[in-house]
């Protein structure tokens, strides 16, 4: 059984190997897609109305947030730090200037105050009281984990089937076996060929996710996409596709980020150092594996 | 699989684990939908305070709202073809949209082999891409026709 729906701005679709009678599929489905709509309301950076605008009214004074919120966010930070920055959460304020400010659904733009130098260092979490406090007024972005996330939620949800897919806009956990007991065969999107796939892998109960500067470009620069590096303030070219298989998809999600903003070089030794499996692709299509996928 | 590094896998799963343990994503379905009627009954105390005041818990009026509650389908056309959404609205909050008849599928024959790849023949089945997140705006005349079909004259 397949059902799609819409979240987080892009296309959500969930394919089950069901043993099930049809209700109790559907059932366990809609559970799935119950973490999308959490986290989304959650983290979301478009709705004034989410948990993470709300919470950010609050500069100076902890808030005490919900996991959909904070875990997310902790785990953007404990990226920050190990990136040194590269990768930063705070990059909200500058995303929403380069054009991308506006909800998919309802079509509303959001202009949000901001200090104008920030960094993940003007955010701290507490683990006891599970709140948030905000040094300074910033817009926090969680673009590129919080999808993520909601994948590795939906796939617990989903774990009784003998097998799954989740497919939020690209990224993707592929759980259990196919239809014919196979392991699952994932296509990577050829960047330029929009109905073609440049390479297929084979896995399950794991997720690759891919980042890439082929969807999403900024609607104000010719040369912006949606992928910003918060030091420099512009979208890196060196790469045009960068997809990273990982156990989780919060994982695979912030590390095809950061290779993706590290470029080919940086972006394999770092792979090859936290030990994962990558395809790293250039402008040219010059293809970089890492870790033998 | 790879060994991968413990520090990443343990803090998604702990993450995971956080949600469970805090009794967010309860194991009943039955109790799973409860916040969304909560959160609709405190809505409508609300309205009805700001309203006349009162306090007393009434059922907001239809004409009070810019749209119908109920769901509502619209379509439009991507690169592959028709596509149809079912839009769910709620108190003017929309709740759900869900796709049918979407057609970003790739078959065997989208897939354009590196020169060293021999790929196996497999009848016609339909792939699970993975790529840089594409947009909603393919969706989003879909949407405009539902919504435009639940407002309220």
């Amino acid at each position: 059984m397949r059902k799609t729906k819409l979240y987080m701005d892009t296309v959500v679709d969930i394919k089950v190997v069901t043993r099930y009678s049809k209700e109790e599929t559907e059932e366990k489905i809609n559970r799935a897609f119950q973490a999308f709509q959490k986290v989304e309301q959650a983290c979301s950076r478009f709705s004034a109305a989410s948990e993470l605008m709300q919470a950010c009214q609050n500069v100076g004074t902890p808030v005490k947030i919900s996991p959909f919120l904070f875990q997310p966010l902790q785990f953007a930070l404990e990226m920050a730090k190990f990136t040194d920055g590269l990768f930063d959460p705070t990059v909200g304020k500058v995303m929403e200037l380069h054009g991308f400010n506006r909800h998919y659904l309802t079509g509303d733009t959001i202009e949000s105050p901001s200090a104008a130098a920030v960094t993940y260092h003007d955010i701290e979490l507490d683990q006891q009281t599970h709140s948030l406090l905000l040094k300074k007024a910033l817009v926090i972005d969680l673009g590129a984990v919080a999808k993520g996330f909601a994948i590795d939620l939906a796939a617990n949800e989903l774990n009784e089937f003998d097998g799954f897919v989740i497919n939020a806009g690209g990224d993707l956990f592929a759980g259990g076996v196919d239809e014919n007991r196979n392991l699952w065969k994932i296509g990577i999107q050829h960047p330029y060929q929009k109905d073609k796939i440049i390479k297929t892998i084979e896995i399950s109960d794991e997720a690759i996710c891919t980042s890439g500067s082929y969807e999403r470009r900024n609607p104000a620069l010719p040369e912006g996409h949606h992928i910003v590096n918060p030091k420099t303030k512009c979208s890196p070219n060196e790469l045009i596709s960068s997809s990273v298989i990982a156990p989780y998809a919060m994982m695979a999600d912030a590390f095809s980020t950061i290779s993706f903003l590290q470029g080919i070089k940086k972006g394999k030794s770092l792979l090859e150092k936290v030990d994962l499996k990558g395809l790293l692709i250039t402008p040219e299509l010059q293809i970089v594996r890492v870790g033998g996928i | 699989m790879k060994k991968v590094d413990k520090k990443w896998v343990l803090l998604c799963s702990t993450a995971i684990a956080a949600v469970y343990s805090a009794g967010y994503y309860t194991t009943e379905s039955q109790a799973a939908v409860q916040p969304i009627q909560q959160h609709i009954v405190s809505n409508l105390q609300k309205n009805n305070d700001s309203l006349n005041g009162t306090g007393k818990k009434v059922v907001n009026s239809q004409k009070n709202k810019l749209y119908k509650d109920g769901t509502f389908t619209g379509s439009g056309w991507n690169r592959r073809g028709s596509i149809g959404v079912q839009v769910t609205i709620k108190n003017d909050k929309i709740k759900d949209v869900e796709i049918s008849d979407f057609a970003m599928h790739y078959s065997e024959s989208d897939v354009v082999g590196l020169p060293d790849e021999v790929l196996k023949k497999q009848n016609a089945q339909v792939m699970n891409v993975s790529g840089a997140t594409y947009s909603t705006q393919a969706f989003q005349d879909a949407v405009q026709e539902a919504l435009d079909q639940a407002r309220n004259a």
